[in-house]
């Protein structure tokens, strides 16, 4: 081959001209400005609803006639790898639990977990379960401190919610941190 | 409390055997014949006439079936349902009484005169089905022949 | 000795060894469950079975005795399917709630479960049920029967070591259970050791009722305060709570048996009225202060007495331990130069004396199994089902299986008479007499050999009407208690401190000692001791009389009552008390708290602010049994561990850490850092403790070593003067009254745990039954017990086998103060009692 030789390209010459590249490439931006969007507009209008099996904030369950299940067996806190849960049982003649022995203290430390779930394998009365909360961030130390009362309080997303889909929400601040607020109401399946 | 003769009755007991405690059964009969039933009360004196603690009598009286922890009617209907009588047709024979009476196993007719339970074989299998009430044995039963013990008995 | 082969594995064994203990030494696991080391044997389980090479069926291991050639296998297929299947037997009617009951965690049944059980059962029936909500059967427990697996470990405990018989199985086959008669709430003991052997959850404590789980409880075997039987128990807390006591089969002498009070009497420990900083008084009340404000108030306080000369003395409790008893004596003695040291407020120093050199506590200790292997046991001076609890329980027990002829010589009736050969009766502070009488019989008998008996003379001049008129007790009774002595080859003589309360003519027992010595029979004395560290006390020379290892002081100082005196005559400039409540305890109320009025400079080291401490000038706050470290010696010679487990509540500290304070305040050379430091000292000073080395104590502790075989004879004995109230009654009162320890409390630290308090909050007054007749009264009733100067209204208890004439107030209460009926100098007060049918309650002064 003759290094001399010059090939002469047109082609190229003719889509360097009339800037056929950035055409190709603006055409795909002008594609996607106008068709449907895929990310989530997290956390200020929409959310992520995880699956039933995602291993998020404990909650403490009770029973269809309100009766706490927990039954302060200690379990969970002997089954915890990072002995972040603290149960003191108490003797209780009123009735609020299944059985007459239910959870004076249920205490967990939430910077220690790593929701790895054990707890929740042990409970014998499925009182205790890892919800599908998981906007932890806070701004005082106090506030990975959770006791019994706030655990049995009910989460924002029901156990018995598929999950697995985008909901609507509302993001709110306040002195103790950032909380997303889910409409279950209105979902989109993200793909 | 114990009538000043069965008391004599129970003390005079407790000489029949070497060892004070083996008067227990017997004195528990009597206790049963003087109540009705074997009382909280009645377990008591024995336990104080024999020297024991009351719920060394507790236990012997609740083992048995013979001694009655409840009060039971004038008459104590027991039917044998072992397997002799069972084969024979006895539980026909407590559904009848069952009916007859109108009360369930285990319970007294309110006017406190019949009581109707269900026991072990009492021994007498070859005129099965039977029953006893009180101290007596009906043998060979059929239901016209309960129509008739029943008559007789009120 | 029998060969057998398990498993495969050739051992040798004792005959007669159970196959269960020859498998075990063997190294091979049999699992059991109604089996229990020390109760009769019931095989009714069958979870141990085993199979005998050559049998058709399998055996129980825990009846069944090896046999020389036996070839047992415990691991066969057979066997392991028999087991798992009795195992799901046993839990075919047992409710799986283990995660609401209390004993998962540490339940036997699931343990072997776990390790023998089936993995699925077949038993899909409903299970028996007797009813839905747990039962409370006692102050202290409360039943489960639907777990109950029929084991009858609870019947056989509470009848066979126990003695109570409350509890019995009711009904038959499946539908049995455990419980007490009709379910009634519980007259018994209340000491609990039915739930300690309780394999499952049936019986419970209610005092640890869903408290924590086993796992989380943080332990330390230590020894308990309360009583001289010294027994083992673990102090189990979480979080720094004491929340319960427990006592381990294979710790102390005795063996997972406690009494009420060891295993309820915790609860102090946490007690918000703990003192918890030294107190100052300042303008005529104590105030909150420093440690060091106070020991500079205590600095010159002592110095000013020395340096004016003054009189130093100091009152120290038997419940503090070996090396604080220690250091007091050596503080006193070295650093203060006195020998007016005590122990104890309750007793007179000199029969004190007599009593441990008749008692020969300087041989060294007598194991009391060592001591209970004998044909005859004469127990004197104690109400021992009350005031040891746990001894009466070993005695009880051993001697249920073999020929031991009990001989109980006491004014009260007690659990034990029940076990006795012979029951003597006798009138309060009669036990020297008694002994004597004995002693007569037996010269009588054997004149001949009795020729070198020392003391023989004093007992010539004992007539048997004189005797019998003294003690109350039918000189037949004294024969025959005399006829069981000399039938016999062994005879142990258990004396408790009741010879101390009114004085008695203690001399006498080294007589019968002497006599039955010289008779031939092996003799060994066992003393009784209602406070757990008395013996240590002595040893350790808290006594105006006894240095260290019972050598003898150079010159005699005062005793408590001498104190007193001094102090009543206000020469006293400080007397420093530890533990003691003087006010509560001596027998003369009155006098002790005028006297200690009286004293300068008083200086008192207490747990809690007693009738004592709120007269002091200087308070400093003491520490518990598990807040500090030391030893204790028991009423055997017994020297075990008390360990430190929890820091003290406060500012307090451990007693001996105050007495070394209180001592380098005074003197800078006086210099102490450790319990075990001291300990050296202590094996230095009493030779009897040369052996014992601290840290290596165990479970069972050691028994201190004779140092020198000096026998003692009636001519070193000092005799004492016998108090004993006059024998003819004098019509306007009619009664003697003795005090004593009640079986739930024990001095007055119990009355402040709320269990015991729960059981038993305030004092009774114990009358025979024929008194209870004459008055017309009954239990629970109220009466009024007047003395000369003192009278309290209180509720009657009835005790069958006492004596007629006598009246018993426990010394442990508040409400009234027991102490006040005494006079200093008179022994046992009479008093007469008044039916009542009003309610008020409590004592106050004529």
């Amino acid at each position: 081959m003759n290094r001399n030789h010059y090939n002469f390209d047109l082609n190229g010459l003719l889509k360097k001209v009339f800037f056929v590249d950035l055409i190709q490439g603006l055409f795909i931006t002008f594609h996607y400005t106008f068709s449907k969007t895929i990310t989530m507009k997290y956390p200020d209008e929409e959310t992520w609803i995880p699956y039933k099996r995602f291993r998020g904030l404990h909650t403490l369950n009770k029973n269809k006639e309100g009766k706490e299940l927990c039954v302060g067996c200690e379990l969970c806190q002997k089954s915890c790898p990072t002995q972040c849960i603290t149960v003191v049982p108490m003797q209780d003649t009123t009735g609020k639990g299944i059985a007459d022995r239910v959870a004076y203290r249920w205490e967990i430390n939430l910077l220690r977990c790593m929701f790895c779930g054990l707890c929740e394998d042990a409970c014998p009365t499925e009182a205790l379960k890892l919800g599908r909360e998981y906007e932890l961030a806070g701004t005082s130390m106090q506030r990975h401190l959770l006791t019994k009362e706030e655990l049995l309080a009910p989460q924002a997303v029901p156990a018995e919610f598929e999950g697995g889909v985008i909901v609507k929400a509302r993001l709110g601040t306040d002195e103790t941190g950032i909380k997303v607020v889910p409409d279950m109401s209105v979902q989109k399946r993200w793909w | 409390m114990l009538s000043e003769g069965a008391v004599k009755e129970i003390n005079d007991l407790t000489g029949k055997y070497a060892n004070k405690r083996s008067a227990v059964m017997p004195a528990l009969f009597v206790v049963q014949r003087e109540y009705g039933y074997v009382t909280e009360e009645g377990m008591r004196e024995v336990a104080n006439i024999l020297g024991l603690r009351p719920v060394q009598i507790f236990e012997v009286a609740t083992f048995y079936t013979m001694y009655n922890k409840k009060p039971v009617g004038k008459y104590h209907i027991q039917v044998c349902t072992n397997i002799s009588c069972s084969l024979l047709g006895a539980n026909h024979i407590v559904d009848f009484l069952s009916m007859r009476l109108g009360v369930k196993v285990k319970e007294t007719t309110p006017d406190k005169m019949f009581t109707l339970s269900t026991v072990e074989c009492l021994g007498s299998c070859g005129t099965a089905p039977m029953m006893q009430i009180n101290d007596r044995y009906y043998e060979d039963l059929t239901k016209e022949k309960i129509e008739e013990i029943l008559k007789g008995l009120k | 000795m029998a060969t057998v082969k398990i498993n495969g594995k050739e051992i040798t064994v004792e005959d007669g060894t159970l196959i269960l203990d020859a498998a075990t030494s063997a190294g091979f696991e049999i699992p059991t469950m109604c089996f229990h080391a020390r109760l009769s044997k019931l095989a009714s389980c069958r979870v141990c079975l085993v199979e005998i090479v050559g049998q058709k069926k399998l055996q129980p291991s825990c009846v069944t005795p090896v046999m020389h050639g036996m070839e047992v296998l415990t691991e066969s297929p057979v066997v392991k399917s028999a087991r798992s299947a009795m195992i799901d037997l046993l839990l075919a009617n047992h409710p799986l709630d283990c995660p609401v009951c209390d004993k998962g965690g540490e339940c036997e049944l699931q343990d072997i479960t776990f390790k023998f059980g089936p993995r699925k059962s077949p038993f899909g029936e409903e299970k028996r049920r007797f009813h839905e909500e747990d039962y409370i059967l006692s102050p202290v427990i409360i039943q489960n029967a639907n777990r109950c697996i029929q084991c009858k470990r609870c019947v056989r405990i509470c009848a066979e070591t126990v003695g109570a018989e409350v509890l019995g199985s009711i009904d038959r086959g499946a539908g049995t259970g455990e419980t007490s008669f009709v379910k009634e709430y519980l007259d018994c003991d209340h000491c609990g050791n039915c739930i300690e052997v309780c394999p499952v959850g049936s019986l419970m404590s209610r005092s640890f009722r869903y408290k924590s789980r086993p796992w989380d409880l943080k332990g330390v075997d230590t020894v308990c305060t309360y009583c001289g039987t010294g027994c083992q128990l673990t102090v189990q807390a979480r979080n720094g709570e004491v929340l319960r006591v427990i006592s381990k089969p294979d710790k102390g002498i005795n063996h997972e048996t406690l009494c009420a009070r060891g295993r309820y009497g915790y609860s102090f420990i946490n007690s918000h009225e703990r003192l918890v900083t030294p107190m100052i008084r300042k303008g005529g009340t104590l105030e909150p202060a420093t440690w060091d404000e106070a020991l500079k108030a205590i600095k010159e306080g002592i110095t000013g007495a020395i340096r004016n000369g003054g009189k130093i003395g100091g009152i120290a409790s038997s419940r503090l331990s070996n090396e604080e008893l220690y250091l007091f004596q050596r503080l006193m003695r070295v650093v203060l130069k006195t020998n007016h040291i005590d122990s104890g407020s309750r007793w007179n120093t000199g029969a004190v004396k007599t009593f441990t050199e008749v008692m020969e506590l300087s041989r060294g200790g007598v194991s009391i199994y060592d001591a209970l292997n004998t044909d005859t046991l004469l127990v004197i001076g104690s109400s021992i089902s009350d005031e040891n609890p746990v001894t009466d329980y070993m005695i009880r027990r051993l001697s249920q299986n073999k020929k031991m002829n009990i001989i109980i010589a006491s004014p009260r009736g007690m659990k034990l008479d029940s076990s006795a050969a012979l029951t003597l009766r006798h009138r309060p502070a009669a036990e020297g007499e008694i002994i004597s009488g004995i002693s007569r019989v037996l010269y009588d008998k054997n004149a001949d050999k009795l020729n070198d008996l020392s003391g023989k003379e004093p007992l010539k001049s004992i007539s048997k009407e004189n005797i019998s008129s003294l003690t109350g007790t039918d000189w037949g009774r004294i024969e025959s208690a005399a006829n069981f002595m000399s039938s016999s080859n062994s005879v142990t003589i258990a004396v408790g401190n009741d010879v101390l309360r009114g004085p008695s003519r203690l001399e006498f027992l080294n007589v019968l000692v002497g006599a039955l010595r010289l008779l031939g029979k092996e003799v060994k004395l066992f003393p009784v001791f209602d406070r757990a560290n008395q013996r240590g006390a002595w040893e350790m020379g808290v006594h105006p009389a006894m240095m260290p290892g019972y050598s003898a002081t150079a010159g005699n100082g005062l005793g408590c009552e001498g104190i007193l005196e001094a102090s009543s005559r206000g020469e006293m400039d400080v007397l420093y008390v530890i533990g003691e409540d003087i006010v509560s305890d001596f027998p003369d109320g009155r006098f002790a708290e005028e006297a200690l009025h009286r004293v300068k400079f008083l200086i008192v080291q207490d747990m809690f602010l007693t009738e004592t401490a709120k007269m002091a000038g200087v308070v400093l706050p003491g520490a518990s049994f598990v807040e500090k470290d030391g030893t204790f010696t028991n009423q055997e010679g017994r020297v075990q561990r008390l360990r430190r487990f929890l820091p003290p509540q406060g500012d307090a500290k451990a007693d001996w850490e105050i007495i070394a304070a209180v001592g380098a305040a005074v003197d800078p050379s006086f210099n102490y850092g450790s319990a075990a430091g001291i300990f050296g000292e202590i094996k230095e000073a009493a030779p009897m403790y040369r052996e014992i080395a601290f840290e290596s104590l165990d479970g069972s502790g050691a028994l201190i070593k004779e140092t020198n075989r000096k026998g003692t004879d009636l001519k070193s004995v000092p005799s004492v003067a016998s108090q004993m109230p006059a024998a003819s009654p004098d019509p306007d009162y009619p009664f003697v009254l003795i005090t004593g320890n009640h079986l739930y409390h024990s001095g007055r630290l119990s009355l402040r745990t709320d269990i015991l308090r729960d059981i038993l909050s305030e004092a009774i007054v114990e009358i025979s039954e024929e008194d209870a007749k004459d008055l017309k009264v009954g239990k629970g009733d109220k009466v009024v017990v007047k003395g000369e100067r003192y009278e309290a209204t209180l509720t009657v208890h009835v005790n069958k086998r006492s004596a007629k004439g006598v009246v018993f107030i426990p010394e442990n209460f508040t409400d009234v103060r027991v102490n006040m009926f005494f006079t200093k100098g008179e022994g046992l007060p009479r008093v007469r009692v008044l039916p009542l049918t009003g309610k008020s309650h409590g004592g106050g002064i004529k």
